[in-house]
């Protein structure tokens, strides 16, 4: 019964977008614009996972995902970057010229590769959470104070990414991206492209997950989120658990990271403020913790809202987005998802009671 | 025939003008005469010419009124205007000040400083060459600015430009010199000038001793520089060991600044961090709004200070005495009413209480922003403007002195509230044991309200003190919030001792470090050693100890 509902809703999801949309944009009737703001839609919605399998499966809030997201956009936007440079004939980018800086520095010639770029990109996020999730759930810091301690990297590491002197655009970010192996960025072609190559991967990350979550590994993962202590009185070591799903999660958003700077074509600070981060644990919060499907829920429908009350009424988001915090904490636990099963739920009871008293009508 | 009646003007314009002056200046106020009434047709360039070779200092407001183009007739007296000023009917008015033989505003009768419009000033216009005559000089005209901060300026200019021709200008200057900040900085500079003449070493060593005696603002550069391109070897030497002594001292002050900056810093992050210990001790909720009650405080401060001045017409500082009290309640009844909508369902669930309580900091941001706009400000009191100076180069400004103060007494009173009395037993009583203090008859709900309204009303207070040292923004909680949060967590939750030792620690150490670094490592390495801190002390640093501290 559980099975084939969830493979309906597989396939009502793969037809409306891997189908229904890009035919639409192919005829015409679905602008590029759209098509490519869903592709990043789909971007949250990898990070999403990632918080979800960090914060919904194991209990661990971590508040600086987007600071991961980040790191791999912008490993993707050094390359671009770099070559759009090195077609300028200068090799260093405007940006750098315009700071007076002469010679290439060290960290940015790696970035001439796509593939390093690429390697890179995941490499240094999955370091980075190594080195900070070790020394904290060493000492085991947990609950709140984690949310705290990761909250202030974040906050740290915006700060990092604002000066001018880290050579990584400053405030301004990066921008002005060309082309990427060669294909035209901003042709319709490419974009529908990387829409589906996002599409993809969004499956592609929400299966492996799927597998994640319902292996014996994802199990123990629960088991820590339920009680932490009990899990390691029977022997399981709990720091390489939390290790690992902090990593995962962590690469998960570096992922999409590097999914979203192509489609957007700016890449800046602004994306990995503590805002940002707490806003991704909140698609999560609001989509349904806990439920893989809640997660993609929660990115796409609170990103699809953000498009549309910032075009209708612009200065209310935040008032939205803040009643919407609340009201859910408060009242809808389970998020958006608890809500459908809740009312389809009792819809189901309805029926089946009426049923029932059909039959013994009947009878 | 026309010889004669310019000749006449000459004389009576002497006897206006020249009353009180000598019999040198006479000829100075004569050549004024021909400036302002030439009488050939090359007399203004020539008196012109002689002014400026004479350089005297007490001409210098004259002169620059003729270089601003703001020089004026008033009954047969050359004057210039100040600042402009808004008459009663909304017309501009100005101050009009005498420009020789000293620069002095114009009174009326009643003492006041006259006010008068452009128009019925007469103007003289000067015609451009001769005003290029006055090039020489031009360094040295805001020699004689009214304002000190220009003349510290004009002083400064003069640095590095070894003329000899200078220092009796410099000298003239100085000897006219009131402001006691101007007059260290010009003598730094007529020292250097002598200096660089100086042609024996005795004479050279005893200027070194003035300069440093004197202790400008460029000491150092200077000797330095003379001990590296001065002339004479022993001097050289002399001069040398006196930056050593000056570096060793200046960065003894600099360490002491350090000090009262960081414990500045320090008492801010206390008021914040305070009311979040004892909120978060008691009830494990990680209230992410509370910085915006400090944002609530500030714009309470804000909005009395607009009242006072604009409706109620008082133009005291009296404003700010009223606003510390008003904002502890607006901040603390707004707490109340969050408590009572939102907070109450979450008691014990910290991780959506944190997510709640970021979404009513959204609102309350949002809220603000459409309400006040983006940047308001409030005109700290003047009795806390400027600093209690310890030694040259080392003033404690007033207002972060007061805030160091006000954190002395808020703490105290939270420490007498907590530990010595009624409230603050059962708060205690609640925070270690909540199911076990409401069966012995502890109204938890109503302590829970009660310390909600206490922490929030503390972080009223602090934005209130915060208006003084920064402006009013929308979002001002939210640079401090992260901050105030590591306090908690290193100091431990809901110890006031730790979260005094760690505010103070966290302040202390920002401040030292962002003098090693720039501002953003020193942040970068805080939150390093607060990680490695961590390590040993997962708790804090007063952990609870026993079976409390067990999940």
């Amino acid at each position: 019964m559980e099975k084939t509902k969830d493979l309906r809703f597989y396939l009502a999801f793969l037809v409306l977008f891997a189908v229904l949309l890009p035919l639409g944009n192919l005829t015409g009737l679905v602008s590029n614009n759209t098509i490519s703001l869903w592709g990043r839609y789909f971007c949250f919605a990898i990070a999403a996972l990632g918080v979800d399998l960090i914060w919904g499966y194991t209990g661990i809030l971590s508040m600086c995902q987007a600071f991961f997201f980040c790191l791999g956009g912008y490993s993707v936007a050094m390359h671009i970057v770099m070559k759009g440079a090195s077609a300028n004939g200068t090799g260093i980018p405007d940006f750098m010229v315009w700071n007076q800086v002469n010679s290439l520095p060290f960290f940015w010639v790696p970035f001439q590769s796509f593939g390093l770029a690429l390697i890179l990109g995941l490499l240094i996020p999955a370091a980075f959470a190594f080195v900070f999730g070790y020394f904290i759930f060493r000492s085991r810091i947990k609950g709140v104070y984690m949310a705290i301690i990761t909250q202030a990297l974040a906050l740290a590491m915006w700060l990092l990414f604002l000066r001018n002197e880290t050579m990584l655009g400053g405030t301004n970010g990066l921008t002005d991206f060309k082309s990427l192996l060669g294909l035209s960025l901003s042709s319709p072609a490419v974009k529908l492209g990387l829409y589906l190559i996002s599409l993809a991967g969004l499956c592609g990350a929400y299966f492996l997950s799927k597998k994640l979550v319902d292996s014996k590994f994802g199990k123990v993962l629960q088991a820590i989120r339920d009680s932490e202590s009990r899990t390691s009185y029977t022997a399981y070591r709990v720091l390489d658990y939390k290790l690992a799903i902090f990593i995962a999660g962590a690469l998960l958003a570096a992922f999409a990271g590097m999914l979203y700077a192509p489609q957007t074509g700016i890449i800046t600070p602004g994306r990995m403020d503590v805002r940002a981060s707490v806003e991704m644990v909140m698609w999560v919060a609001l989509g349904g913790r806990g439920k893989l499907k809640g997660a993609v829920l929660g990115a796409l429908v609170v990103n699809f809202l953000y498009s549309i009350c910032t075009s209708l009424f612009p200065d209310s988001w935040l008032f939205i987005l803040g009643f919407l915090f609340v009201i859910t904490v408060l009242y809808f636990d389970k998020g958006f998802l608890g809500m459908i099963e809740k009312i389809s739920g009792g819809i189901g009871k309805r029926k089946s009671s009426i049923k029932e008293v059909a039959e013994q009508q009947v009878v | 025939m026309n010889c004669i009646i310019k000749m006449w003007l000459g004389i009576c314009l002497c006897l206006i003008i020249g009353k009180h002056a000598s019999a040198q200046s006479d000829s100075t106020s004569i050549l004024i005469g021909h400036i302002l009434y030439p009488p050939g047709d090359s007399a203004r360039s020539t008196a012109l010419q002689k002014l400026v070779s004479r350089g005297e200092p007490a001409t210098f407001p004259f002169l620059a009124a003729i270089n601003d183009k703001k020089i004026f007739l008033l009954d047969g007296q050359p004057v210039t205007t100040g600042l402009p000023q808004q008459a009663a009917d909304g017309s501009e008015v100005f101050e009009v000040f005498l420009l020789y033989p000293k620069s002095v505003p114009v009174l009326n009768s009643d003492g006041i400083p006259k006010l008068l419009p452009v128009s019925s000033l007469e103007q003289i216009s000067i015609s451009r060459s001769d005003r290029l005559l006055m090039i020489p000089i031009l360094p040295f005209l805001n020699l004689a600015n009214p304002d000190p901060k220009k003349r510290i300026i004009a002083y400064g200019q003069l640095l590095n430009s070894a003329d000899s021709s200078k220092i009796s200008v410099l000298s003239g200057a100085l000897n006219l010199e009131k402001d006691k900040e101007a007059l260290t900085a010009g003598k730094e500079i007529l020292f250097q000038l002598e200096l660089e003449q100086a042609k024996s070493e005795t004479v050279a060593k005893a200027y070194i001793d003035s300069l440093d005696s004197n202790w400008g603002e460029n000491v150092t550069l200077i000797l330095k520089n003379y001990a590296t391109s001065g002339k004479l070897e022993g001097a050289k030497k002399y001069a040398a060991e006196k930056v050593t002594d000056l570096e060793g001292l200046q960065g003894r002050i600099q360490k002491a600044q350090n000090l009262f900056s960081g414990i500045s810093l320090g008492s801010i992050l206390i008021l914040i961090a305070l009311g979040l210990a004892i909120v978060y001790g008691l009830a494990g909720i990680i209230n992410m709004a509370h910085g915006e009650f400090l944002m609530i405080g500030a714009y309470t401060t804000f909005c009395v200070q607009k009242l006072f001045i604009d409706i109620l017409g008082i133009k005291s500082d009296l404003f700010f005495f009223v606003s510390l009290p008003v904002s502890f309640l607006i901040a603390g009844v707004f707490g109340l009413i969050l408590e009572k909508l939102v907070i109450r369902h979450l008691y014990s669930r910290p991780l959506e209480s944190l997510l709640a309580t970021w979404g009513v900091s959204l609102i309350m941001v949002q809220l603000a922003r459409s309400i006040f706009g983006d940047l308001t400000a409030v005109k700290a009191p003047s009795f806390l403007a400027g600093g209690y100076q310890v030694m040259p180069h080392l003033i404690l400004p007033y207002n972060r002195l007061f805030i160091i103060g006000l954190t002395i007494i808020v703490v105290s009173l939270t420490y007498l509230m907590l530990y010595r009395s009624r409230l603050g037993i059962q708060i205690r009583a609640v925070t270690q044991n909540r199911s076990m203090s409401a069966c012995l008859g502890v109204e938890t709900r109503k302590v829970d309200a009660i310390t909600f309204f206490l922490g929030s009303g503390l972080a009223g207070l602090a934005g209130c003190a915060m208006t003084l040292i920064g402006n009013v923004v929308p979002d001002m909680g939210q640079t401090y919030i992260v901050d105030s949060f590591l306090v908690v967590v290193t100091g431990g939750v809901g110890k006031i001792a730790g979260a005094i030792l760690s505010g103070l620690g966290i302040g202390f150490l920002t401040k030292v470090l962002e003098s090693f670094y720039e501002a953003v490592y020193g942040k970068v390495l805080i939150l390093a050693l607060i990680v490695i801190f961590l390590q040993f002390k997962p708790r804090g640093l007063f952990p609870d100890k026993g079976r409390i501290a067990e999940d």
